[in-house]
């Protein structure tokens, strides 16, 4: 029994993404899709796990911007769905969702958009928020886990009440936070698709669905706002905590105003500070908000990364200068919180404390200053491939096959693992200089391609992983060849999303619902359109080193070489080691040997350590994944590995 | 800094290494907790940061009220480590007079000193800094018990039956096992039981 | 203190960057972070490490060229134009049989063959086959099998990287068939004095190859391409006396490609070469070439018997019947020194060229008497 399908009444302990995913099942979602992203994947996959033998169809689609369009097409047969993504995604999204609020919805559609401030899983902290404003559909912020259940099943029926989509954004801190939740009803009947288009052309519930004619579409899509913001009126997720007559209204939304709670509560300004916290952020209730922002002279607005919060809250205000006069704004443009980054109750606190000019209670000075000398002695514990990642030896390779090619190659990086490769440029033996979106290293191995006549003559490779492959990198391959452009491009096929926790994806034979399906085989779509491609095993260093120095060698085309190898952590291998790995200890010279540690000081396998007592390297069993790939690499051939006769795992 | 107001709630932090089953032994903890009629809040960071980095939980375990997921700076009234850097690294954060820590002995190299480029503290400093920066410590080497036991990963499981041995929070053997039974085949369950009852004799 | 440059730096500002590797292979099979990879030498990952052995037996860091000589030679055997001559001979190997798959009269195929049989050595070291794909050197422990890899390629193998990684075992020795800067390492090998480091000792012998300069590969085979050929169709490659042409052999017959157009693809760091004749081998062997017309010494080699080695190796070969010689004329040693000394002169213009200062030649000393006296001034 999954704690997703708890009785109603009933209070559990749910993941933000779970409640999210739990407040779709009981507004009746019947189509849920995604593409994998953190802080967003949960929602999908803890649908997944209960759709069989409910009336649930639930996909991973190849990109976000197909995940929208496959629940939008349910939407106008009338059914609810929702389409789920990490922030960028809806930057993906973004061409469809255009044309989509345009032509408007009829079932519920919901996007949802799990964000990442301060790029805890990301390489970018990017916003979709603006998007609500710039392509005028309702934006719904949970605060809190209950709300993040009860806020999804409402955004379901708000949709329906306009006839558009609502964007439901969560954060990561809401989406990857755990809290309790009271459940709810699941609702008694199913729907059942229909598609009507034999109506008049401005009636998007029966007539064709078409952005066009736009000036008229547009025009009843801002109509539909009036009706939203009369809803946001009345709305139960806009509540005010505080006195009567603050010194100084907060208004926050999201899980800032958790931490705008603890901070006020850190701060004992209770009595002083009145918190307005908003849960329907876009379009604001104008009635609702000017009548909090007459109680206080100073008003603080809490929200993370940039200020669309609070510049929705000064054009309301300025609307009336009856409401402005005589008020003092504080939030990013004043500088007193940060334009980037997110927050914490911490950074709440001392602006309040500052603006209060009050002192934080603190810790003993001699406490701090004990604290400070400690953390300065703490070695950081920097990100790295895992013990038995197939990217180490890859990266191993493509390193080795550029310094001997000597042109000074270098990757175009892709978003996956194998970014770590640019985020922390040894563990990808400082080889891949660019880092951006999906499938963008592929386009820009292209262009550099292409700098030849300019001058240019280093060599290009990419990489991308098998998820990605199918997600962006398509149409940036085609460009490549058709402009026949001299690329190295290598795909580090994990053999699934391993980044964000094994989703299948179109070259698995499996499906998120667990069903078997046609896999999309990447070497025969790189084949098909007309790239030379090889295949090889990663953990094989000579074969892969040799296909790379020939492909390098080889001018004026596309070559594609799949490094297949599963990931260390996929249910399929993990906690199974290949083999027994060792070092011996009398062949390993240590220090007198004159590889001057070559397998601790540039491998940088977290398994593979030096043992500072014996000053010889040494196997740390407990990481250690018996991929076998070090064994290659010590030129005293001191590290041995013994295949293991039967693998077995057992779980903590 | 301690929450003026926040005397009921408890805050604990868990930290440890991307891969030593972290995540899974704050939700059992938190399972515990909920079921025993506590509002419990847990902020974790995991995505990237569990390739090899440092992975953390925060549960803020409160009578009546949703906390923020992240611990204020200075805030926590637990921390269970399942690495001794990382004791350290939170200690220095999220530490105060006032704080219990109890520390698995077994330490996992970060890359820089892998690399040669940092040291690892000395098990004598590492000791010296527990004893200044806590009210009370208890360490000892999980990860070899969870070794005898079959698995090192069992060593998270050890650390939660030494918090219960502890009694710094309302939790005991009955409600981990009625928490595991939810999820774990009974092989598994046994095993972990015998992890949980190996913790707990650790504290005297 | 200051740290110590590592030697892998060093010899990558000092030999690397200024052009002056010749592929030796010296600084290769040591240690993982050097390669040869078509002919140019790779540093993959850095190292930090100084005093390394990379270093001390590149022949192109500085060196004690005279203390060489002095621990290698006999004093009164010394010449200033091509290094110590115990004995000048024109011969070549008896079996025509040999000689028809050589180079030129076989000699260095004859003496090796002699001296694995003989038990002298138990293995030899030789550049790989023209038609591999990687030069290489190769380590080769049957007699009968040294035919195979009898005749030149013109560019450079990293021979020495192949002593490096041959096996050592109780009393091991091995021969070596070495260019000029190869044969400069070895001898930097066999006298270095570096704790823990004996291998120097299983150098046996050292059979020098006459060397005016090496083909870099890429220039190369780009000009191959040109005469629609790759190296794959090389069966061989000489240059005939006189006729200013490098001679390309195939099995569709020879193809002859100007000099001029040779000259473009000439390794940069021959160029600061003054070593034409293998200074520092226990002989020399190169193609007996004098006088107007050579025509008739085609098939014969010169062989500069330098050491006590060389000469045993060589009087064992004519009492054994294995070479077979001719008379000796005058003019070729004054020929052969003479060519000598005007590559010296070419060689340290260039290098001052490059320095720009006669008191820096970069790898060579300036207060060795031998440079000295071919240094323009």
């Amino acid at each position: 029994m999954t704690r997703l399908l708890s009785p109603a009444g009933s209070r559990v302990l749910f993941l933000g993404n779970e409640a999210i995913a739990r407040g779709a099942l009981e507004a009746g979602v019947s189509v849920a899709t995604g593409y994998p992203g953190t802080p967003s994947s949960e929602v999908i996959e803890s649908l997944a796990t209960v759709a069989r033998g409910r009336n649930l169809y639930v996909e991973w689609s190849v990109n976000e911007k197909v995940a929208l369009e496959v629940a939008a097409a349910a939407s106008f047969a009338g059914l609810r769905s929702m389409a789920v993504m990490k922030q960028n995604g809806v930057n993906v999204a973004s061409d469809f969702l255009l044309h989509l609020t345009a032509s408007g919805t009829r079932g519920g559609l919901v996007l949802v958009s799990c964000e990442d401030p301060g790029a805890l899983s990301s390489v970018n902290e990017g916003e979709s928020r603006y998007f609500a404003g710039m392509l005028e559909m309702p934006l719904l912020e949970p605060a809190d886990f209950q709300e993040a259940k009860d806020m999804t099943k409402w955004a379901f029926e708000l949709s329906e009440a306009i006839g558009n989509v609502v964007m439901l954004r969560s954060v990561t801190r809401m989406s990857h936070a755990s809290g309790n939740v009271i459940c709810g009803k699941f609702p008694a009947k199913t729907r059942k698709a229909v598609f009507r288009c034999d109506g008049p052309i401005m009636d998007s519930q029966t007539g064709p669905m078409i952005s066009t004619p736009v000036v008229a579409k547009h025009l009843l899509r801002q109509q539909k706002l009036k009706t939203v913001q009369a809803l946001f009126e009345k709305s139960p997720f806009n509540c005010y905590t505080g006195p009567a007559r603050p010194d100084l209204l907060l208004v926050t939304a999201s899980a800032c105003s958790l931490y705008a709670a603890e901070a006020v509560e850190m701060l004992g300004l209770q009595k002083r500070v009145g918190i307005l916290k908003i849960g329907t952020t876009w379009p604001l209730p104008p009635r609702l908000v000017s009548g909090h922002l007459r109680k206080a002279g100073k008003i603080l607005i809490v929200e993370e990364v940039m200020a669309f919060l609070e510049e929705n809250v000064k054009v309301l205000a300025a609307g009336d200068p009856k409401l402005s006069k005589g008020k003092t704004f504080f939030g990013k443009y004043d500088g007193t919180l940060p334009f980037a980054g997110e927050l914490n109750p911490d950074i709440v606190a001392d602006a309040l404390a500052k603006i209060f000019k009050i002192r934080r209670d603190a810790l003993s000075p001699s406490y701090l200053e004990e604290a400070r000398k400690t953390a300065a002695m703490l070695p950081p514990r920097e990100q790295t491939f895992c013990a038995g990642c197939p990217h180490r030896a890859s990266f191993w390779s493509i390193h080795n096959a550029i310094a001997l090619d000597s042109r000074e190659g270098f990757v175009c990086g892709d978003i996956g693992c194998y970014s770590m490769a640019a985020l922390t440029p040894a563990n990808g033996y400082w080889t891949m200089p660019t880092l951006h979106s999906m499938g963008s290293g592929t386009g820009l191995a292209g262009g550099f391609a292409k700098l030849a006549p300019f001058g240019f003559k280093k060599p290009v490779l990419t990489v991308c992983g098998d998820s990605t492959f199918y997600h962006a990198v398509i149409p940036a391959l085609i460009n490549a060849q058709h402009n026949r452009a001299d690329v190295t491009f290598i795909v580090l096929d994990n053999q699934g999303t391993a980044m964000t926790g094994f989703q299948p994806h179109p070259g698995i034979e499996v499906n998120a619902l667990k069903e078997s399906v046609p896999a999309v085989d990447i070497a025969a779509v790189c084949r098909a359109i007309g790239a030379k491609v090889t295949v090889c095993d990663p953990f094989d260093l000579a074969a892969t080193g040799a296909v790379l120095t020939d492909f390098l060698a080889e001018k004026g085309l596309l070559k594609v070489l799949i490094l297949r190898q599963a990931c260390a952590l996929s249910p399929e291998k993990k906690g199974k080691k290949t083999f027994e790995m060792k070092v011996d200890e009398e062949l390993c010279l240590g220090d007198a040997c004159g590889c001057n540690r070559l397998c601790t000081r540039i491998f940088r396998c977290p398994a593979l350590v030096w043992d500072r007592k014996k000053k010889k390297a040494a196997i740390d069993e407990v990481v250690c994944a018996g991929c076998g790939v070090c064994a290659s690499i010590c030129p005293q051939k001191a590290i041995v590995k013994t295949p293991v006769a039967s693998a077995f795992a057992s779980g903590g | 800094m301690k929450n003026k107001n926040s005397g009921l709630t408890k805050n604990l932090i868990l930290t440890g290494v991307g891969g030593q089953g972290n995540v899974m032994a704050s939700r059992a903890l938190a399972g515990m907790l909920v079921d025993a009629g506590y509002v419990v809040t847990i902020g974790e960071t995991f995505g990237m940061s569990q390739r090899g980095g440092s992975v953390m939980s925060h549960l803020r375990i409160s009578p009546d009220a949703v906390k923020s997921p992240q611990i204020p700076k200075g805030g926590a009234d637990v921390i269970v480590a399942l690495e001794p850097l990382e004791a350290l690294r939170v200690l220095t954060v999220y530490g105060n007079p006032g704080v219990s820590l109890i520390s698995n002995a077994r330490s996992i190299d970060p890359m820089g000193v892998i690399t040669g480029e940092r040291d690892y503290p000395s098990e004598e400093t590492i000791h010296e800094a527990f004893a200044r920066l806590t009210a009370r410590c208890w360490i000892f080497d999980a990860t070899a018990i969870g070794l005898v036991l079959g698995n090192p990963v069992l060593s998270n499981i050890v650390m939660i039956g030494a918090l219960a041995g502890t009694g710094l929070l309302p939790i005991d053997r009955r409600m981990f096992a009625k928490e595991i039974r939810k999820t774990l085949s009974p092989e598994k369950y046994a095993l972990n039981l015998k992890a949980f009852d190996a913790g707990c004799s650790m504290i005297k | 203190m200051r740290k110590k440059r590592s030697s892998q730096s060093r010899l990558k500002k000092d030999v690397l960057e200024q052009s002056l590797c010749t592929g030796c292979g010296a600084c290769v099979g040591l240690c993982p972070y050097q390669m040869v990879y078509k002919d140019r030498t790779v540093q993959l990952f850095d190292c930090d490490l100084p005093d390394g052995r990379c270093r001390a037996f590149c022949p192109r860091t500085p060196s004690d060229l005279p203390l060489l000589r002095e621990s290698l030679f006999d004093a009164l055997d010394a010449t200033d134009e091509i290094g110590p001559v115990k004995e000048f001979w024109i011969a070549r190997a008896k079996d025509a049989g040999l000689r028809a798959r050589s180079q030129h009269g076989g000699t260095v195929t004859a003496l090796l063959r002699l001296a694995m049989s003989e038990g002298w050595i138990d293995a030899a070291i030789v550049s790989g086959r023209l038609s591999e794909r990687e030069p290489e050197g190769r380590l080769i422990d049957d007699a009968g099998a040294l035919a195979d890899y009898a005749r030149s390629r013109f560019w450079a193998a990293p021979t020495v990287a192949a002593f490096h990684r041959a096996p050592e075992g109780e009393g091991r020795r091995i021969g070596v068939v070495a260019t000029p800067c190869q044969a400069l390492a070895l001898a930097k090998i066999r006298t270095a004095k570096i704790d823990g480091y004996d291998k120097g000792k299983t150098l046996s012998l050292v059979i020098g190859l006459f060397c005016g300069w090496t083909l870099a590969l890429e220039p190369f085979q780009n000009l191959l391409e040109t005469y629609q050929l790759s190296a794959a169709n090389l069966t061989g490659m000489d240059i005939p006396a006189g006729k200013n042409i490098l001679e390309l052999h195939t099995a569709e017959g020879p193809v002859n490609v100007p000099m001029a157009e040779v000259d473009a693809c000439v390794r940069e760091a021959c160029r600061y070469c003054v070593d034409s004749t293998a200074e520092f081998a226990d002989l020399s062997v190169g193609a007996a070439r004098y006088g107007r017309n050579s025509g008739e010494m085609q098939n014969w080699n010169q062989v500069i018997v330098r050491s006590e080695t060389g000469k045993k190796l060589v009087s064992l070969a004519r009492s054994r019947g294995i070479l077979e010689f001719r008379e000796t004329p005058q003019e070729a040693l004054h020929e052969l020194k003479n060519a000598a000394a005007e590559k010296k002169k070419k060689a340290l213009a260039r290098i001052i060229a490059k320095s720009r200062s006669p008191q820096n030649l970069l790898y060579l000393n300036p207060g060795d008497t031998v440079v000295k006296k071919y240094l323009k001034t």
